[in-house]
């Protein structure tokens, strides 16, 4: 029997082992769950390109492992997990959406990639390290969080709300005003 | 983003053991148990003479036991409503003992012939010492309640918040009902239902920040290194 076959009953077996700290299970049962999580997410999103799909699956996969003590090993497995699964795409089609209304494709990318004199200036008057790292602390806590997370440990937007508990929109605010904070502090310096 | 089969090789890495969380009723029964013998503890704490009257008056007796009755089911359904696929009838059950303990209230409030003046209801100085313990009184049941529904699954914070905000409402509210003897039924209906609201108005707007799907820092650091190639 493969992995992508295992009965849904086996499959609670499994979720039973995790919850008591075996990891070999949990590798079983988190791979033999994915290719479910991707036809129903596929079935969902039949619009969504490969990444999206990519990353739907592993917000699922993310939130069953947080959800893990939920599981009650006297009820199905199957609907336990589906109703993480409908609850993960519903938060993705809400996200998607505001972000769609926020935001706007940029396709000048030399711009970005210091073509542009003025992003050159700006990076090159940021040169004071001592002087970024004190206006990093003196940010407000969320902000502080935000560029911490986001601009040193380098995690991705979905990595860091998981971590801060705040939503993916909420970060790219505080995210904002952070460096527009930073950008105006780092310029009284000078 | 990482590849879904490095995902899984790095949730099962950082893998400890859980406590299965037990069923919702039995989670419910037990905070009930915790947070009625602290209301108990309030009321009898602040007791103005003539409370103890009260509590033998039917008409003010009948509604409180039915706020309890509405709170455990409330309390269940909040803990249901942090369990992947668990059965929505706790909800329906919710919303009944809701039902009947604001009509066991408005009962008591408006029946018999019961009538006050808008300006009397509005000039009702002293409810305003029981919105202070509906409140004040109800913020530590809010956050131990929270505390217990973020061991959860955040599916519907907003829903998971109002009736935990509706469950510690209608118990604190016994507090306020008993602590000091009310002028007018209508007046506490009013104040009271208004602390209230105020209540559950304020968890369902903050839900979405507490009830989060939240992954530990080690484990969400870990897996941006590994993404990043850094391990």
């Amino acid at each position: 029997m493969t992995a992508t076959d295992t009965p849904i009953d086996a499959l609670g077996a499994l979720m039973r082992a995790a919850q008591r700290g075996d990891a070999a299970a949990y590798t079983e049962l988190l791979r033999s769950i994915t290719p479910r999580i991707r036809r129903v997410v596929l079935r969902e999103r039949a619009f969504a390109g490969l990444p999206e799909v990519d990353d739907l699956v592993q917000d699922v996969l993310l939130s069953v492992h947080v959800a893990r003590a939920t599981y009650d090993a006297e009820r199905p497995f199957e609907p336990w997990l589906l109703a993480i699964v409908r609850n993960r795409l519903a938060d993705g089609a809400r996200r998607y959406a505001r972000t769609g209304a926020r935001e706007i494709n940029w396709d000048h990318e030399s711009d970005v990639t210091f073509g542009a004199s003025e992003t050159n200036e700006e990076t090159a008057e940021i040169g004071d390290g001592r002087a970024l790292r004190a206006a990093v602390r003196a940010l407000p806590e969320g902000q502080r969080e935000a560029i911490e997370l986001l601009k040193l440990e380098e995690l991705s937007l979905k990595e860091a709300a998981a971590v801060s508990g705040t939503s993916v929109g909420a970060l790219k605010v505080a995210t904002h005003r952070a460096l527009r904070a930073l950008r105006r502090t780092l310029a009284t310096k000078r | 983003m990482m590849e879904t089969d490095r995902l899984i090789e790095q949730l099962a890495a950082n893998l400890e053991p859980v406590e299965p969380l037990r069923s919702p009723g039995r989670r419910a029964a037990a905070f009930m148990l915790g947070a009625t013998l602290y209301v108990a503890l309030l009321t009898l704490a602040l007791a103005r003479p003539g409370a103890a009257d009260r509590g033998v008056d039917p008409a003010v007796l009948v509604p409180q036991l039915v706020a309890l009755a509405a709170s455990l089911l409330a309390v269940r359904a909040a803990f249901a409503s942090v369990v992947p696929g668990h059965d929505r009838s706790t909800l329906v059950w919710a919303a009944i003992g809701v039902v009947a303990w604001v009509g066991a209230l408005a009962v008591g409030a408006f029946g018999f012939g019961a009538s006050a003046e808008h300006a009397a209801v509005l000039g009702a100085r002293h409810e305003i010492w029981c919105v202070a313990l509906i409140l004040a009184g109800g913020a530590p049941l809010v956050a131990a309640l929270a505390a217990l529904l973020r061991r959860g699954a955040p599916l519907r914070p907003i829903t998971t918040a109002t009736l935990a905000a509706v469950a510690v409402g209608s118990l604190a509210n016994v507090a306020a009902c008993f602590w000091t003897p009310h002028a007018d039924g209508i007046s506490a209906f009013f104040w009271h239902g208004g602390a209230i609201l105020v209540l559950v108005l304020a968890c369902a707007a903050g839900a979405p920040f507490v009830l989060t799907w939240r992954v530990a820092r080690p484990l969400a650091t870990g897996l941006a290194r590994t993404s990043n190639g850094a391990v």
